[in-house]
């Protein structure tokens, strides 16, 4: 069954066309290029990767495939900030599932390992515009690392996009869903115990840099210390050369949040989750640390909470100051991280925070602003053509580049759609003797 | 009440007492100057609409208030009827009852719990009736109710929707043979299983049925006639049979509802609602070919690959049977997703180019028509329900926010005028920053979690 | 508050450490009983809730209560108590309670049915043919307990699942279980309680049991009837414990004795009560103030619980500590500090609201907290008579619980209804029990102080005419001279003299019973 399973995944798998046309112009477009003025009426020039032109009135070079897109507009690719993809293929099935380890300390795992480019979902996700989107580890205390790829890739190296951030679920004192009817008191015992286990491991992974930064400024008095690569993996957030990825969602484990934050002198440091922001939102304000807010469709956290909390909080959140970017925590649906930042938008997130919130925001938070999340010259041809708002839902997605490839508009839900709209032949049904 | 159960209603001496229940509040209520998506008979624009009495008394232009009626300035808004879920499992204590293959005996209209505040939550989405279901642990599973959100009142009688038709929940695939054969050992463990435990329980009620009417026939020449054994699972069954249940069938892969097709064409029935049928799609023709009027399909917008059996799907299911002529909803079977259902219908003009108008069946006469309420609830037409949505823009605009939703004729969602906290019962011990965290509906964040058992997971299958 | 309740607590507390000492000492070395004639001379005699006598003698004489009055002739082997300061009440009946019931083994939870379809009845609860006369232990620490806190009598049950058993009526006192045993099919006790893991695992599992085992017994029934009229050319009816066990409850002799403290739960009950017609008796009732209305149009019978929700941790307060008793209002225990009014309308826009948000909540949940206190007032209001039932109620909080139903708003007299005669009515042993009338049995408390007073002592119970001693009575120790020397030995027939046994002094005497 696993056999027939596994090629069914492969055989279906859809990788983009191999090479990108040299040049393509993308002309008469409205071009939102977020970071500077939406161009009303205008060109759009990508040279393989590259964007190389772009405004009203581009010279369109000889040798470009013209892609005429009157009435349509053309926005940067959106990032989701927090999703499965490509470690998850079937939920419910173990064998599929890839982005979990045993243990509780793995910080060393790297979900970019375990991407697998022909997932079905790959494909679903970005012909919706979705062409980014940091993939995560779950399990445990320090699941592993995190990475953001893109879309599009026969191998995992060649999706990634430039950021991994070692993951920190960080001790909770929120239920975990309907059917955890521990106690309060066992609740916050829980949470001591694992922020006990949380800081042991700290003062290991400091006491473990003290040792490997005293070895390396003189490796011949020494001798090498221990393979711990647990600890190794923790080394670059101590020395402030990674990003720490907090997950922490009730307000008050977000306030201690915080506070750790603060007394282990994380540098680099960003929360995410944050289902109860709203409540602290002048704290994270204050410390200054940038959130990748979602799933914005959820349910409030409290049932004293007024309905619409969980639709607000990117708003509550961007209004107290603080930086805003959105997750849709989905996988096999990522594709709906439009209608996540719709939502935030509908209730109270200007529109133009909320597209920032899902491009360059996050490109700015894993530092690849140089090259995703809007759409100027010298950065990176990785964008979608739309006849309408993102956020609509009605609206259709004509055209999707990433790093220039000319995505094709398919997927394992266009194509049974195609198959099954008119089914023919109406299939006989053959009688039993 | 059928003959059996009056029989032994007479064996016990006393007489049955109908059941004591109150009609609920109904009002009077003149929505004024509104864009009116009828769905039936088209959009009026500055159109009103009165109800009298908890009824759609009138709709058109320039109504006069009558006396005493509340009167809504509707300028700008849109009106649509209210939202009907056909799969939920909201406002109930129990969700499955998951010790055996069939369950039919049990009933979540019995464990109904006004007190739940996921019911304003959908009412604050513009859901007025819900479908709410029992889980999907069981091949014959147990009973459903049909739910008005008529939040506030605290007698769970007063949630039912009086005179909607009883319904059940059956269950195909990979649930039933995951509980039942992997986790007790006992049949079904397979689809050709699944397939068995049908046949074998309508055999079963044939037999029940037919033991009653000889026994029906015996008393009354012999006073000393033995009454065969009371069953009240097969007395549900027998009602299945004989057509005053209607079927709602979890399933997904094609291959098994052609099965249940299949067994219900033998036994004589002809009308089922497919829940999920996230392969629907491959067999839209022979789904609207079914028995006199067709099966009927409930479906996730874009809900996919949680499982093996939903892995091969397509988010363009509800249009490709619709445009099939198969009888199509759209429903959440989530307490998140049934907060914007009108989002989730706007997916079908994404994936498939659905009218406005065929968008909005999909959560309103579609779904009423699958419960068999269609003649009071899913358009605004005159006689119906005063059961109404209005929405700040169109409701297939993700920028549209539900204002206000009524009832009966009655306001009970107000986003301008409701409290924060709309709590009906509140925990006299418990703190008051309880939080309970998103959950992902997939199965790996249950199964970390070890605080749960397979046995509660099988209580949340829905 | 809970200063108030120190004396009373001090006492109980006393009385609990030697109860063990007691046993062991005394095993098989019983003081012989000189008498079984008491006369309660000179006391305030509380006949019924709404009839007392100022100074009145109550002489007690082979288990009966024979003469009540200020002019009664005290029978020459009586024992005197001089009561002057003492109240006497009628003993208190539990109208529901798990009183000399042993706990289960916890083993027997664990057992798995192979099918988990179809277990065993008695693993999945259904045991209404059990008896709980079977399962009666005198020696089980709640009779002493619930002693303590005035009752004399209580209607038992067995513990279990939906259907556990018959109950029966015991006085709270005796050898040997069936020393206890007044009355027994008094009731079918059932609850909604789902069985673990196995059907029924749900509470609308519960229900459908319970309309499947009633109609199938219907049917039995009709069979048995015409078989035992005449069994010529019939089928024998196969014997079955469980469906026959419910024919008195189709009869209508017997009740259902239908316990929950939640609201939803009295919904549904009523519900299938209105569907299969059975005489109930609903208990238990934590959140009946939700269903006034109905419980009105119904009219069953009412037991109501002695038990309240834990007060809530206030944020910078100290955990309550549950090892005691809750004098329960929170507003009330803490005057200075100012609740404020919970506003419904209060809306929490962000951040800045979540302080003004918290303090509304807490506001909110002591206003619902004050609900559960007001319940009994509630029902008193709406013209609901009920007795009370302890099931669940650490013995020593009943009547520190009862007071707070007092402090919110019901009348004494029905609290003391609710001790007394309701239930005695309820239970059908209003003949014998319930009020201090000549004629009726010997079931007595006796208290220093009125019994809802916070300083109240339980000085003596009686029961079937046996005393039981609770408090040493330091006071009258030093003014003997009014107390004939003779009554002050026999009230502490059983007592050791020596100081190093001084802690048993402060237990009950258990006169040991001799027509039983």
């Amino acid at each position: 069954m696993m056999a027939f399973f596994f090629s069914l995944i492969l055989a279906t798998g859809l990788v983009a066309t191999p090479a990108p046309d040299s040049v393509i112009a993308l002309t008469n477009a409205r071009i939102v290029t977020v970071t500077g003025d939406t161009i009303e009426r205008g060109t759009l020039v990508m040279d393989r990767d590259v964007i190389v032109a772009l405004g009203p009135d581009v010279a369109i070079p000889q040798s470009a495939r013209v892609i005429d897109c009157t009435g349509l507009t053309i926005y940067p690719g959106l990032i989701d900030s927090g999703t499965q993809i490509g470690l998850v293929e079937v939920g419910s099935l173990a064998e599929t599932r890839d982005g979990s380890e045993l243990g509780d300390l793995s910080p060393q795992m790297k979900a970019l390992t375990a991407v697998n480019p022909n997932g079905v979902a790959i494909p679903v996700t970005r012909i919706s515009g979705v062409t980014t989107v940091l993939t995560e580890p779950s399990g445990g205390m320090l699941p592993g690392q995190a990475a953001l790829i893109n879309l599009h890739g026969y191998t995992p190296m060649q999706m990634y996009a430039g950021f991994e951030g070692v993951a920190l679920r960080f001790p909770r004192t929120g239920r975990r869903g309907r059917f955890d009817r521990r106690s309060d008191e066992d609740v916050q015992k829980a949470a001591d115990k694992a922020q006990k286990k949380l800081d042991d491991t700290w003062d290991g992974g400091e006491l473990y840099h003290r040792i490997d930064s005293t070895y390396r400024a003189a490796p011949e008095q020494g001798r090498r210390p221990e393979y711990v690569p647990s600890m190794a993996a923790l080394l670059p957030v101590i020395r402030g050369k990674q990003t720490l990825i907090i997950y922490v969602d009730t307000a008050k484990d977000i306030e201690a949040a915080i506070k750790w934050v603060e007394e282990r002198k994380i540098q680099k440091v960003v929360f995410s989750g944050l289902a109860e922001g709203w409540r602290v939102a002048d704290k994270l304000a204050a410390a200054n640390i940038p959130c990748l807010v979602g799933p914005v469709l959820s349910v409030p956290t409290r049932s004293s909470d007024r309905y619409d909390k969980a639709y607000a909080n990117a708003s509550l959140l961007h209004e107290a100051g603080v930086t805003v970017a959105l997750r849709s925590d989905d996988t096999a649906n990522a594709r709906n991280l439009p209608y996540h930042a719709g939502f935030a938008a509908t209730y109270g997130l200007e529109k133009e925070a909320a597209l920032r919130a899902v491009t360059t925001v996050p490109a700015e938070i894993f530092g690849v602003a140089d090259r995703l999340g809007s759409l100027e010259v010298g950065k990176e041809a990785t964008l979608f053509v739309a006849d309408g708002d993102p956020f609509e839902t009605r609206t259709r997605i004509h055209h999707v580049f990433i790093a220039g490839y000319d995505i094709p508009m398919e997927s394992r839900h266009t194509r049974l759609y195609d198959e099954f709209l008119s089914r023919d032949p109406a299939l006989k049904k053959h009688e039993r003797n | 009440m059928n003959t059996r159960i009056a029989i032994l209603a007479l064996l016990l001496i006393t007489s049955t007492a109908a059941r004591a229940q109150q009609a609920p509040p109904s009002g009077d209520i003149l929505v004024q100057n509104a864009t009116v998506l009828t769905i039936t008979q088209g959009t009026l624009t500055s159109a009103d609409i009165l109800i009298l009495d908890g009824k759609i008394a009138a709709l058109g232009e320039e109504i006069s208030p009558p006396e005493g009626a509340t009167v809504i300035d509707a300028t700008g808004l849109y009106v649509m009827p209210g939202i009907i879920d056909a799969h939920s499992h909201i406002g109930v204590s129990n969700v499955n009852e998951p010790t055996a293959p069939v369950t039919a005996q049990v009933s979540v209209g019995d464990v109904l719990n006004p007190y739940s505040v996921s019911i304003y939550r959908a009412l604050a989405g513009g859901v007025t009736t819900s479908h709410v279901m029992h889980g999907s642990a069981n091949v014959i599973g147990g009973q459903n109710e049909t739910i008005k959100h008529r939040w506030g009142m605290t007698d769970p009688a007063a949630l039912r929707m009086a005179g909607a038709p009883r319904t059940i929940k059956f269950a195909l695939g990979e649930n039933p043979t995951r509980v039942h054969g992997r986790g007790n050992s006992v049949r079904p463990a397979s689809r050709m299983g699944v397939e068995y435990v049908l046949r074998e329980t309508f055999s079963k009620a044939e037999r029940y049925r037919e033991s009653w009417k000889r026994y029906e026939g015996e008393i009354r020449t012999d006073a000393r006639a033995i009454p065969p054994p009371y069953n009240g699972q097969l007395e549900v069954i027998t009602d299945i049979l004989t057509g005053d249940i209607l079927i709602h069938c979890h399933s997904y892969r094609a291959d098994e509802i052609l099965m249940l097709l299949d067994v219900l064409e033998d036994f004589g029935v002809d009308r089922v609602t497919f829940q999920h049928v996230n392969e629907g799609f491959k067999i839209a023709p022979e789904l609207a070919a079914f028995g006199k009027h067709g099966a009927a399909a409930s479906v996730f917008a874009d809900w996919w690959a949680y499982k093996f059996e939903v892995y091969y799907s397509t988010a363009y299911n509800a249009a490709i049977l619709a445009r099939n002529g198969v009888l199509t909803s759209i429903n959440s079977d989530s307490g998140e997703l049934n907060r914007h259902l009108y989002h989730e219908a706007a997916k079908s003009q994404k994936y498939g180019d659905l009218s406005d108008d065929e968008a909005l069946a999909l959560i309103t006469i579609n779904p009423a028509k699958q419960l068999g309420i269609e003649d009071r609830v899913g358009s605004i037409e005159v006689g119906k329900d005063g059961d109404l949505a209005l929405f700040t823009a169109h409701p297939l605009s993700i920028y549209a926010i539900p204002q206000t939703t009524i009832i009966d004729g009655r306001v009970y969602f107000d986003r301008d005028r409701d409290p924060d906290d709309v709590r009906l019962q509140v925990d006299p011990e418990a703190a008051v920053d309880i939080a309970v965290l998103h959950e992902k509906h997939d199965h790996q964040a249950c199964l970390e979690d070890g605080s749960l058992t397979v046995y509660d997971l099988a209580q949340e299958l829905e | 508050m809970r200063a108030f309740f120190a004396p009373l607590l001090l006492g109980l507390w006393l009385f609990f450490l030697p109860i063990f000492a007691h046993g062991q000492v005394n095993s098989g070395e019983e003081i012989p009983t000189v008498t079984r004639t008491h006369a309660l001379v000179n006391a305030r005699v509380v006949q019924a809730p709404t009839r007392m006598l100022e100074r009145a003698t109550v002489v007690i004489r082979d288990g009966l209560i024979t003469a009540v009055g200020s002019d009664v002739t005290i029978p020459f082997d009586a024992e005197k108590i001089a009561a002057d300061s003492l109240t006497v009440y009628a003993g208190f009946i539990d109208g529901l309670s798990h009183a000399g019931i042993p706990e289960p083994p916890k083993a027997a939870n664990e057992e798995r049915p192979e099918n988990p379809g179809f277990p065993p009845d008695a693993m999945a609860g259904i045991q209404p043919g059990r008896d709980v006369r079977t399962l009666l232990d005198p020696t089980q620490q709640n009779l002493k307990d619930l002693r303590a806190a005035g009752f004399t009598a209580a209607h038992v049950v067995p513990r279990g699942g939906m259907l556990p058993g018959s109950g029966a009526i015991i006085l709270l006192a005796g050898e040997h279980a069936n020393d206890l045993v007044v009355k027994g099919n008094t009731a079918l006790f059932a609850q909604i309680t789902p069985a673990r893991r196995m059907y029924p695992a749900t509470d609308m599992g519960v229900i459908a049991t319970m309309r499947q085992l009633y109609r199938e017994a219907a049917r039995r029934k009709r069979i048995d009837e015409l078989y035992n009229k005449d069994p010529a050319g019939l089928e024998r009816p196969a014997y079955d414990p469980v469906h026959y066990a419910l024919f008195p409850v189709l009869g209508g002799a017997t009740p259902v004795y239908f316990h929950t403290e939640d609201a939803l739960d009295l919904h549904r009950i009523l519900l299938l009560r209105s569907e299969l017609e059975f005489p109930v008796v609903l208990t238990g009732l934590g959140q009946s103030f939700e269903v006034v209305d109905k419980l009105r149009q119904a009219g069953h019978p009412l037991l109501l619980g002695t038990k309240f929700p834990k007060a809530p941790k206030q944020k910078g307060q100290e955990p309550a500590d549950s090892t005691k008793a809750q004098p329960t209002d929170a507003a009330a225990e803490l005057p200075e500090v100012a609740i404020p009014a919970y506003r419904k309308d209060l809306r929490t826009m962000s951040y800045t609201d979540v302080d003004a948000e918290r303090k509304n909540l807490e506001a909110r949940r002591d206003l619902e907290r004050k609900k559960y206190l007001t319940n009994a007032a509630t029902l008193h209001e709406a013209g609901l008579s009920f007795g009370f039932t302890t099931l669940d109620t650490k013995p020593a909080d009943i009547i520190g619980n009862v007071r707070t139903m007092i402090e919110h708003g019901l009348p004494e007299h029905a609290a003391l209804a609710a001790l007394t005669t309701t239930p005695a009515e309820i239970l059908g042993v209003s003949s014998s029990m319930g009020t201090v009338d000549v004629g009726k049995m010997a079931n007595l408390v006796v208290t220093k102080g009125s019994i809802f007073e916070n300083d109240v002592t339980i000085r003596y119970v009686f029961i079937d005419g046996a005393k039981f001693v609770l408090e040493p009575d330091q006071e009258k120790q030093d003014s003997t001279e009014t107390e004939e020397s003779g009554d002050s030995r026999a009230s502490r027939v059983a007592m050791p003299q020596e100081d190093a046994e001084r802690a048993r002094d402060l237990t009950e005497v258990r006169a040991s019973r001799t027509n039983r």
